[in-house]
């Protein structure tokens, strides 16, 4: 699997939204299988379509980003769309956009037991780019309406919010 | 998983009963590992019922995969209107009702929602899941998940330096 994952870095997400595999360590698989061995112990999955379903993974991606100017819009739209920040807690605490959580074991429950599916959870990392395994965990659960700040909060600070600081991690 | 069973998947979560807490709850339970993504809490709350204490309404939070979220919205309607004592003789595969015969690697997902309810009704039992031989982790080291890659604290600490 080390070398799927090298050659199509969105796989796992892929996998997991479709199949639901990788996402934890209960549907995980070892660096060193193959990924027949994957499908063969995941119901017999047919390596083809899996092969297939990851080679245009990266389309799915794409799909997934809103982009900064998108989600000011939507918010003004609509009031119930969650912000989740998947940042460390240092960046967040220097900088985050109003009404968003910090993820956290507890935030996570409740996204997962609101009781709907369906509430527009848009999550938000520093460039875009650690947010489409969240979304991509959160698909994978059931959730319908996820997206991925594109360009994550650096993007939004240069688009939406250009007085909230920007940073790099050194 | 096969498509037939997917759909069903799909179907009970399409529509899943009873999520969220349940205020004054009779009995709470919580079974599972938050490390690794699995985690399900249960609250039950009974009535007395021709002379009997039934259970009223049970709702569950799950912070596991979406089988197990279906399998615990299906659990907690079967259970309605039995005692505590029917409710524990069901076993993991009576709960996952219209779901079906779950395959191998998902049985601990009926598991952990038999777990849950065995821990609020019958706390003092045993309530860690351990996994079977059939639905144990097939890595016993495995690849980073996708939950590690935005959950794990990062090593090293975090050093934020501003651009202006």
């Amino acid at each position: 699997m080390s070398a799927v994952l090298e050659v199509f870095p969105g796989a796992q997400r892929a996998m997991f939204r479709r199949y639901h595999i990788g996402g934890c360590s209960s549907c995980g698989f070892q660096p060193t299988e193959t990924l027949a061995q994957v499908c063969a112990r995941n119901g017999n999955l047919d390596v083809a379509e899996v092969l297939s379903h990851i080679q245009t993974s990266h389309e799915q991606d794409a799909k997934i980003f809103i982009s900064a100017i998108e989600l000011a819009e939507l918010r003004k739209q609509d009031a119930t769309v969650r912000l989740l920040d998947v940042r460390s807690r240092e960046e967040f605490e220097a900088v985050n956009i109003a009404g968003s959580q910090l993820m956290s074991q507890d935030v996570m429950r409740q996204v997962m037991g609101d009781g709907s599916n369906t509430r527009p959870l848009v999550i938000v990392d520093h460039k875009g780019k650690t947010a489409l395994d969240a979304a991509a965990y959160f698909m994978g659960h059931g959730l319908q309406k996820v997206r991925v700040l594109g360009g994550g909060i650096d993007a939004w600070a240069q688009e939406v919010e250009t007085t909230m600081r920007r940073y790099k991690l050194g | 998983m096969n498509e037939d069973l997917q759909k069903r998947i799909q179907a009970a979560l399409a529509n899943p009963q009873n999520m969220g807490e349940l205020a004054n709850a009779d009995a709470i339970g919580t079974v599972g590992n938050s490390d690794c993504g699995e985690m399900l809490r249960m609250w039950v709350k009974f009535k007395q019922q021709d002379g009997k204490r039934v259970i009223d309404r049970a709702t569950f939070q799950s912070f596991g995969c979406e089988t197990a979220i279906a399998v615990a919205s299906l659990a907690t309607e079967l259970i309605r209107g039995k005692t505590a004592e029917e409710a524990l003789a069901l076993k993991p595969e009576e709960l996952a009702g219209e779901l079906g015969p779950l395959p191998p690697m998902k049985i601990h997902c009926s598991q952990l929602v038999e777990g849950a309810l065995r821990s609020a009704l019958s706390p003092q039992a045993e309530t860690c899941v351990k996994p079977t031989e059939s639905s144990q982790s097939p890595a016993t080291s495995t690849a980073p998940t996708l939950l590690d890659s935005f959950s794990k604290p990062k090593e090293g600490g975090v050093k934020i330096q501003f651009l202006d």
